[in-house]
C-alpha cells in the first residue's frame, strides 16, 4: 500500500506520474528490503501491505444492530435478529387490512348499490362495500392505512349529507354530459379522503372509468424519476415510472370497462402498433416498461377524451391538492425549480380541474385537500376561501394581501371556476347511526343512546368523524 | 474642633520645613501666619534659578552639591531686610515684583511701634509652638491593620452610649405612629380646607367640536425637569377631517405610513425634536396641515398603491357568542330537545332497536359457543378474510 508511496520519495525529482509508476513497478520485487532504508515507517507499512494480501475476503456488510456486552469482553456480541429488507418497513407501514374476524358482523348493514349514494333518503345509513368494489378500491389505493378499516368485519361507510351532495353533483353533470369539478375542503379528520373513496365506489358501481392519484405528494416531492418531454415549449416533464404504475392500477381496477371500449385513432408514436378499434385494455398493455409509459398514457388520455366516441363517464380524483398547487422540488437542467403545473401528468389533472378538458360523456374531477400533510399553498387557500364566499353569496369575498409575495398566478387561475364542497362534522343523527354500527360490531362497549351520542359528538368538536373515532373507538375502555 | 484644627494646619503649612510649592509672594504681609520665604514664588522661576546656579558652578569648575537652604523670619522686618539685601546681588533670589512690593510695604512696617512689632513676633512663636504637634507628619504604622489605631478626627458624633434609652421618652415605634398620625391630619386638613377651593377652578367638559379633530397629549412631570416633558403626541382620525374625498382620505392614510393604525383607523404622530413643548406642538400642527394639503394634491392620488398594513398586527379578541347566552327561550329550546331525545330513546328501547355494545358482544359470545365447533386448518385463512 504505502511502499509505492515511499518509493515515490525516490522519484521526486521527476514530476511525471509515468516515471513513478514505472519505478513502483520495477521496485515491486524489492519492496520490503529496498524501502526500509529510506523511510522510518516503511517496515511497518510493508507488513500491513503483506497482511492485506493474505487477508480473507471481507465479510459481507451486515446491517442490523449488535449489542456489545461488557467493557472488555470484546468478542461477545449479541445479535438482535435480521434487519428488515429494503422496502419491508414501507410495505408494513402501507399495509391495508380490511377485515377483522374478531369484530361482529352487523346484520342490518346493506351492501352499497349503484344508486345508494345519490339518494337523500339514505343519509345517515351505513352501507358496506361490495367485494368487487373493495378489490378495485384497493388497487387504486383509495384505502389509507390511517383509516380504521382494520377494526371492522367488513369495510362499510356512512352515507352522509356531503356524500349525497357530491354524488348528485357528479350524476347531474354526467346527465348533462359535462364535468363536475369539485374541491373537497374542510378541517382535519372530517373525512375528505373518505368522500373521495365514496365517489370512487359510486363510479365503479356505475361503470365509470376511475383514475385515482392516491397521494399527490409522490408527484412533486422529487421522489420519482422525471425527464423533459421533447418538442415542448415551455418544457414539460414526464414521470414515466409513476405513470407506468398508475397505468397498471388503472388497467387492473377498470379491466371490465376498458375491455368494452375501443380506440378511435391509431397511435403511431407508441412502441407497439395498436390498430384502430382495438380495446383500450390492449392500449394500456402496450406499456410494459417505464420507457414509453408516458406516450401510452398520453394516447389513453386522448382516447378517453376523444369527442363523439362512445365513452363511459370518467372520474379523475386526486388526494392532497396542496402538493400540486406549488412549485415542485424538481429542477430543470438550468437548476431552476420546476412549477408543478409543468409536470405533464399534473398538468393533465389541473387542466381537467380547470375545465379545459372535455369528457365526451361527462364525468367528474375531484380533488381533496389534506390537512395533515400539506405544504403551504397560500394561493390555493385563498382561492378556496374565495370560492366558498362566492357560493354562499357572501358580499365580502376574501382578497389577496397586496404585500404578500407567496401567491401563484397559475394556481389562482387553475382554481378560478371550481366548486368547493365544504366538509364539516356529521350531524347528530349521522353520528348516532355510525355509533350504532360501532356498537353492533362490538367495538363500542356502551349503550348508544342520545346521551352517549351527544357526548361523543361534542367531544369531537361538532361531529368531526376522525375525532369521534378517537373519542369512542381508539381509546381503551374495557 | 477638627475643622478649626484643619484650618490652622492649612494656615501653617506655608511655614513648614519641606516647602515645595509656594503661594505667590503678593499675598505676603496680610497674614501673620504667612511665611517669609526666600525662595522665589513660582516653580518655573525656581527651576530656572537652579539651572542658572548649576551653570555657574560648572563655569567655576566647582563640584558642589546643590544646597537650597530655607530661611525663617521672625517678623516682616527681617524679610524686608532680606529682600533689600538680595536685590543688591548680581543674581538675586527674589523677583523684581517681590522687591517692589516689599518696598511699598516697608512703610507700613516702619510705622508700627516697637512693642507692636514685638507682640507680633511673640504671637507667631506661640502659634508655631502650639501647632507643632499638628504639623508633625503622621507616619503610617507598619504592622497596623487598616490603620485601626488612628483616631478619626472627622467623626461627627460620640458613638459610645448614643443609642441608650434613658427611660425619658416613648419608643421609636411610638414616634413613628405619631408621625403617621400627623400626616393623616395634614391631609385631612388639606381635604377640608383647601380642596373645596379647587372647585372654583372647575371647567365644564365640552366635547370637541366638529372641526377640532386633533387630539394632543402632553407629558408633565409636575414641574420637574425631564427630557421627555417636551414630547407632544397628536392623534386624529382621517375620516373626521372635513372636505376630503374618499380618494384623498386614503391618500392621507398612505402618507401616514406605519403611523396609521388600521384597526382603530387613527393616525398617531409624535414630536420631541425641539426644546419646548409649544414648538413641538406647532411642528405637529404644521405637519398635519402639510399632510392634508398633500392629500388634496391631485397630481398623484396614490390610487394604484394599496394601503400597507404590514406594520400592524391585528388582534382578534374572541367574545362570548350571543347564541350561547342561556336566555329563557334558549332554555326552553334545550328542554324540548332533551325531551325529544328521551322520547327517541324510549321508543327505540320499546321497539328493541336500541343498540348496546356489551349486549351485542354477549349475544355473539353465546352464539359463538355453538359455532365454535368449526375447525380451521392450520395455515389457512378463515373464509371471508381479505
Amino acid at each position: 500500500m504505502s511502499a509505492p508511496n515511499s518509493l515515490r520519495c525516490l522519484a521526486r525529482p521527476s514530476t511525471s506520474n509515468a516515471v513513478s509508476a514505472s519505478l513502483s513497478l520495477s521496485f515491486s520485487g524489492l519492496r520490503i528490503g529496498a524501502a526500509a532504508p529510506f523511510s522510518t515507517t516503511s517496515a511497518r507499512d510493508s507488513s500491513i501491505a503483506k497482511k492485506s494480501v493474505n487477508r480473507e475476503p471481507a465479510a459481507p456488510y451486515r446491517a442490523g444492530k449488535k449489542l456489545k456486552i461488557g467493557k472488555f469482553k470484546k468478542n461477545k456480541v449479541v445479535e438482535r435478529g435480521k434487519a428488515p429488507l429494503p422496502g419491508e418497513r414501507k410495505a408494513y407501514r402501507k399495509k391495508i387490512v380490511l377485515t377483522n374476524d374478531n369484530a361482529l358482523p352487523v346484520k342490518w348493514v346493506q351492501e352499497m348499490g349503484p344508486n345508494h349514494l345519490q339518494d337523500v333518503n339514505n343519509v345517515g345509513k351505513v352501507v358496506s362495500l361490495p367485494d368487487a368494489v373493495q378489490d378495485q378500491l384497493r388497487i387504486s389505493e383509495a384505502f389509507q392505512p390511517s383509516q380504521s378499516w382494520k377494526m371492522f368485519r367488513k369495510p362499510s361507510t356512512l352515507i352522509r349529507e356531503e356524500t349525497v351532495q357530491m354524488v348528485s353533483k357528479m350524476e347531474k353533470a354526467v346527465g348533462n354530459k359535462k364535468t363536475a369539478r369539485l374541491v373537497l375542503a374542510g378541517d382535519k379528520l372530517t373525512g375528505k379522503s373518505l368522500l373521495l373513496l365514496q365517489a370512487q365506489a359510486h363510479a365503479y358501481l356505475n361503470g365509470w372509468i376511475v383514475i385515482h392519484v392516491p397521494d399527490a405528494q409522490e408527484l412533486t416531492t422529487a421522489c420519482t424519476e422525471y425527464a423533459p418531454i421533447p418538442d415542448t415549449n415551455p418544457v414539460q416533464y414526464m414521470q414515466q415510472n409513476y405513470v407506468l404504475k398508475l397505468l397498471q392500477s388503472i388497467k387492473k381496477a377498470n379491466e371490465k370497462v376498458l375491455s368494452k371500449i375501443f380506440t378511435v385513432s391509431s397511435h403511431p408514436e407508441l412502441p407497439q402498433n395498436i390498430p384502430v378499434n382495438s380495446p383500450l385494455l390492449a392500449l394500456i398493455n402496450a406499456a410494459k416498461e417505464a420507457e414509453g409509459a408516458w406516450s401510452v398514457f398520453h394516447a389513453l388520455w386522448q382516447e378517453l377524451t376523444a369527442q363523439n366516441a362512445n365513452r363511459p363517464p370518467i372520474l379523475f380524483t386526486l388526494d392532497g391538492l396542496a402538493h400540486i398547487m406549488r412549485i415542485s422540488d424538481y429542477r430543470s437542467p438550468a437548476f431552476e425549480l420546476i412549477h408543478s403545473h409543468d409536470l405533464s401528468f399534473v398538468r393533465t389533472f389541473v387542466e381537467a380541474l380547470q375545465g379545459k378538458t372535455n369528457f365526451p360523456n361527462g364525468g367528474a374531477v375531484i380533488a381533496a385537500t389534506s390537512r395533515s400533510n400539506a405544504p403551504r399553498a397560500p394561493s390555493m387557500e385563498l382561492a378556496i376561501s374565495q370560492r366558498i364566499a362566492e357560493q354562499e353569496k357572501n358580499p365580502e369575498v376574501p382578497k389577496s394581501d397586496p404585500y404578500f409575495k407567496g401567491y401563484d398566478e397559475r394556481v389562482e387561475s387553475s382554481l378560478k371556476t371550481v366548486e368547493v364542497l365544504k366538509v364539516k362534522g356529521v350531524s347528530r343523527p349521522e353520528a348516532r347511526s355510525v355509533m350504532e354500527y360501532w356498537a353492533a360490531s362490538g367495538l363500542l362497549r356502551a349503550t348508544v343512546d342520545e346521551h352517549q351520542v351527544t357526548e361523543k359528538w361534542v367531544l369531537s368538536g361538532g361531529g368531526v368523524l376522525g375525532e369521534m373515532e378517537r373519542a369512542a373507538l381508539l381509546t381503551m375502555r374495557i | 474642633m477638627a475643622s478649626a484644627a484643619n484650618a490652622l494646619r492649612l494656615c501653617l503649612r506655608t511655614t513648614s520645613q519641606t516647602q515645595s510649592l509656594r503661594a505667590p509672594a503678593s499675598a505676603v504681609v496680610a497674614s501673620t501666619s504667612r511665611s517669609f520665604s526666600a525662595t522665589p514664588a513660582q516653580c518655573g522661576k525656581n527651576y530656572i534659578d537652579r539651572l542658572r546656579k548649576r551653570r555657574k558652578n560648572k563655569e567655576h569648575g566647582q563640584n558642589e552639591v546643590e544646597y537650597e537652604y530655607e530661611q525663617n523670619f521672625n517678623n516682616p522686618g527681617e524679610y524686608f531686610d532680606y529682600v533689600a539685601r538680595e536685590s543688591q546681588k548680581e543674581y538675586p533670589k527674589v523677583s523684581k515684583e517681590e522687591v517692589k512690593l516689599a518696598e511699598t510695604l516697608r512703610g507700613d512696617w516702619d510705622a508700627l511701634q516697637q512693642d507692636q512689632r514685638y507682640e507680633l513676633g511673640q504671637r507667631r512663636k506661640t502659634i508655631s509652638a502650639q501647632a507643632a504637634d499638628l504639623r508633625r507628619p503622621v507616619k503610617a504604622k507598619r504592622d497596623s491593620f487598616w490603620n485601626e489605631e488612628e483616631q478619626d478626627s472627622e467623626y461627627i458624633t460620640e458613638e459610645i452610649g448614643e443609642d441608650d434609652f434613658e427611660e425619658d421618652d416613648i419608643m421609636a415605634m411610638g414616634h413613628g405612629k405619631l408621625e403617621e398620625h400627623r400626616e393623616f391630619r395634614e391631609y385631612a386638613r388639606i381635604a377640608v380646607w383647601e380642596m373645596p377651593l379647587l372647585a372654583q377652578f372647575a371647567k365644564k367638559f365640552e366635547p370637541p367640536a366638529q372641526d377640532q379633530v386633533l387630539r394632543f397629549r402632553y407629558t408633565s412631570y409636575m414641574g420637574e425637569f425631564h427630557p421627555a416633558d417636551r414630547k407632544v403626541v397628536v392623534e386624529f382620525c382621517p375620516t373626521d377631517i372635513q372636505g376630503l374625498t374618499q380618494v384623498q382620505r386614503e391618500k392621507l392614510m398612505k402618507l401616514a405610513g406605519p403611523r396609521y393604525n388600521p384597526e382603530k383607523k387613527v393616525i398617531k404622530m409624535s414630536c420631541e425634536r425641539f426644546e419646548h413643548q409649544a414648538q413641538n406642538k406647532r411642528y405637529l400642527g404644521d405637519l398635519v396641515q402639510k399632510m392634508i394639503e398633500a392629500a388634496k394634491d391631485p397630481t398623484d392620488t396614490f390610487a394604484d398603491i394599496p394601503l400597507d398594513t404590514r406594520h400592524h398586527k391585528f388582534t382578534v379578541k374572541p367574545k362570548f357568542p350571543k347564541e350561547w347566552y342561556l336566555t329563557p327561550e334558549r332554555k326552553a329550546q334545550l328542554e324540548a330537545e332533551r325531551k325529544e331525545m328521551m322520547r327517541i330513546d324510549q321508543t327505540k328501547r320499546l321497539n328493541g332497536a336500541l343498540v348496546d355494545g356489551v349486549l351485542a358482544i354477549e349475544a355473539a359470545k353465546a352464539a359463538g359457543m355453538e359455532a365454535e365447533a368449526v375447525m380451521i386448518p392450520r395455515g389457512q385463512a378463515p373464509p371471508g378474510r381479505r
